[in-house]
């Protein structure tokens, strides 16, 4: 049965080459991803209103999540005007850099790039190295707009950072220390928690973590140590791969690609056994972790099978993913494997690169063993919402996992959502997490009690 | 003032090929003939009005915003020969930010204040830089700037691929409202070789000739003393072809979308007439009689 909101006829579904309800910024929303290294301050060299649109899209109504010591409404700008267009902005950048040494107390600058630098070719890596003998360093990453949207920039902050800021390393490896390269902060509203999960457990693996982002990073200290890692850890479909090839490029150093962010005892067994594999590390203690891990989590589960026996009426039977990839095969996979839903609408929200895509839809082949689906990519809210309308769900509505775009169409459809990524407008997110082993029970928390509280 | 409307032209032409030289001319001959006349260059060299002004440099459009934010356009009005006006759009240094929108913002500036309205001008002139690289090099052919362009070209290749490609240009905003094309000013025409090869191409290209002019020792020796032909040699045969070229163009009212040829057109055109440059080299030279094109005799 296809549902439909009106009873009318639905129109044709037909590709434009507009976007209604983005689902993502652009390049120089990266400035997050240097703002999630604690105590370094993004500087950023565009027009005004680029770094304010950003922050108010990426860290206000996204979670409500704020700027933090450096980001948001601290991030100084150059506000180019056409002055900076016609005569070029190199003099307005030096003047804005001198000014933020004066005033910010940072470990790190880092100036990225608008459109009007990058179109009108400042010479902004000449205007940056002037800053060479400052008391805090400066780094620089072309990221205007039309160099793509913000998870291109988080790649292009990384690989600035480690090129001019970590620099050239010849000497030895430390065994067991990795390099995280997972979600993108602050676009996933869960960012904090996950990473901070996941760096825990990493090291109940064993190994010793440079989780390189978020509350339990080590600063700029910690991105130091990156080219002394045994190897890189990609957790995700795809974001990280450009800078994990990077990185074996630069210092030789080995990555382990692990597309699955884990959610649930599963998934965490299933990562933390290959991690341990890998790095050549003594597979007891990573099995004496997961079962203690898995002790307290089937705990919880045996709890809340009583209630997902009982009131199996009132629970939906299939699920709609619309998020971001790694956040989208995580769940798919999660809700397959550990809780029986049936998958019926997965779309890739973030606008993957090519290369990466038949690799992404392999997994969604294999998603469990007697289990195979198909993954849609799609950014334009228009097509996604006309897909989920057409999309058949059997006699009772799903739940929805995607954004606050999606409020309207899951309230027409009578389905629960979740809110997942970006934008996540009616949620508060400070910790919270859903990966790991307690990140999923939180997750569990969050799915049923939004299912349970709609008949409230 | 009221209704009147202002004739706008751009002259457009690869560089070195004798632009500002032909425009300054224009500008001084018409001048001369009682028109009120702006000579705007678009260049950021800022040397378009040079030889209207005894070969003075004059601060340009961009110099003044450089230095404010706000600026009065009558500051980069300047009078030059005969009482015609100059004024340089200028740009920034070499290499650095855009000086393609330094056009449009010089060319904006003067258009708000009203500065065409206010000097009553029958004729406003834009000397373009060589090649329109980008969409601020275009602004004068785009849609309520110029009327009419003509294009100056030399029957060197180089120079006539130049012009093929301003009349690409001309062709993507030709339906858009933008000018249309007036023709071809064919400079350092010497010989009827040199007319033939400049005849044939407007004559693929759909367009005419609107004047012939020879190269001239008169014109180096005027431009060394820092004036223009006009001023320098009013009475030498060289300053009665730009008077001429002067009349045709304010004569001139009907402009047209040329067709231009495409890349392998143009390379088949080129090597056909380089194979009978060879040929012409074994025979001696004539030179071209000083005639205007006869499409233009009206």
């Amino acid at each position: 049965m296809t549902i439909d909101l009106n009873d009318k006829p639905l129109p044709p579904l037909v590709k434009t080459n507009s976007i209604e309800q983005v689902r993502y910024p652009c390049s120089i929303a990266a400035m997050h991803s240097v703002s999630a290294i604690p105590r370094v301050i993004p500087i950023t060299h565009c027009g005004p209103g680029c770094a304010d649109k950003q922050f108010v899209n990426l860290a206000m109504y996204n979670a409500w999540q704020g700027g933090g010591y450096g980001g948001g409404a601290v991030v100084p700008s150059t506000n180019a005007s056409e002055r900076e267009v016609v005569f070029g902005g190199a003099d307005r950048l030096r003047e804005l850099i001198g000014a933020t040494q004066n005033i910010l107390d940072a470990d790190l600058f880092v100036v990225l790039t608008g459109c009007i630098s990058d179109l009108v070719g400042d010479d902004v890596g000449s205007v940056v190295r002037e800053f060479r003998d400052a008391e805090t360093p400066v780094t620089f990453a072309e990221t205007g707009g039309f160099k793509g949207n913000n998870f291109t920039g988080h790649e292009l902050v990384a690989r600035a950072i480690i090129d001019q800021y970590v620099g050239p390393y010849d000497g030895p490896k430390q065994a067991g220390l990795v390099n995280v390269w997972s979600l993108l902060p602050y676009h996933n509203p869960f960012w904090r928690g996950d990473l901070a999960e996941i760096k825990r457990i990493l090291e109940g693996a064993g190994l010793t973590v440079n989780i390189l982002f978020g509350q339990h990073s080590g600063g700029v200290a910690e991105w130091k140590t990156i080219p002394q890692a045994q190897f890189n850890l990609v957790l995700s479909p795809w974001l990280g791969l450009d800078v994990a090839r990077h990185l074996e490029r630069t210092y030789g150093q080995p990555f382990l690609h692990v597309p699955v962010l884990p959610i649930g005892a599963k998934a965490c067994a299933d990562l933390i056994r290959r991690v341990v594999a890998f790095a050549g590390l003594d597979p007891a203690p990573a099995e004496a972790f997961i079962a203690a891990e898995e002790r307290i989590y089937y705990s919880y589960l045996e709890d809340f099978t009583t209630f997902y026996a009982e009131y199996w009426w009132g629970l939906p039977a299939k699920f709609a993913v619309l998020s971001d990839s790694t956040y989208n095969l995580a769940l798919t996979k999660f809700l397959v494997n550990q809780l029986g839903l049936i998958p019926a609408l997965q779309i890739i929200t973030d606008n993957p690169p090519e290369e990466f895509r038949p690799a992404i839809e392999a997994e969604y082949r294999t998603i469990a063993e007697d289990v195979s689906t198909e993954v849609e990519f799609e950014e334009d809210s228009y097509i996604i919402h006309q897909k989920l309308l057409r999309t058949d769900f059997g006699h009772k509505p799903p739940i929805i996992f995607g954004t606050t775009w999606e409020r309207d169409v899951a309230k027409g459809l009578k389905a629960p959502i979740v809110e997942v990524t970006f934008p996540t407008t009616y949620e508060v997110v400070l910790s919270r997490s859903h990966v790991g082993y307690r990140g999923a029970l939180t997750l569990l928390e969050k799915i049923y009690t939004t299912i349970v509280s709609a008949s409230a | 003032m009221g209704t009147k409307v202002i004739k706008q032209i751009a002259i457009y032409g690869k560089g070195g090929i004798g632009k500002s030289t032909t425009t300054s001319n224009i500008t001084a001959a018409l001048a001369e003939a009682g028109y009120k006349v702006m000579q705007f260059g678009c260049d950021p060299k800022s040397d378009s009005t040079n030889t209207l002004r005894g070969g003075d440099y004059i601060p340009s459009v961009l110099d003044l915003l450089r230095e404010n934010a706000r600026v009065d356009a009558h500051k980069a009005v300047f009078e030059g020969f005969a009482g015609s006006y100059c004024v340089e759009a200028g740009g920034p240094q070499p290499g650095v930010g855009c000086a393609g929108r330094g056009i449009i913002s010089a060319f904006q500036l003067l258009k708000q204040q009203e500065i065409f309205e206010e000097l009553d001008l029958d004729i406003v002139i834009f000397d373009v830089l060589g090649d329109v690289v980008c969409g601020g090099f275009a602004v004068p052919v785009r849609e309520g700037i110029a009327n009419h362009v003509f294009t100056i070209s030399s029957s060197d290749f180089m120079a006539i691929y130049a012009a093929n490609n301003l009349f690409k240009g001309i062709k993507t905003y030709s339906d858009k409202g933008g000018a249309l094309l007036g023709g071809v000013i064919a400079n350092s025409i010497n010989t009827d070789f040199q007319r033939a090869i400049i005849d044939d191409f407007v004559e693929k290209t759909q367009t005419q000739v609107i004047e012939y002019v020879p190269r001239s020792l008169t014109v180096t020796q005027s431009e060394l003393q820092g004036k223009t032909t006009i001023e320098a040699a009013p009475t030498s045969e060289q300053a009665q072809i730009y008077r001429q070229l002067a009349r045709n163009i304010i004569a001139h009212t009907e402009s047209k979308v040329p067709s231009p040829l495409d890349s392998q057109e143009l390379r088949d055109w080129s090597s056909d007439w380089g194979r009978r440059l060879i040929e012409e080299e074994t025979r001696p030279r004539r030179k071209a009689r000083p005639r205007r094109a006869a499409a233009l005799a009206s």
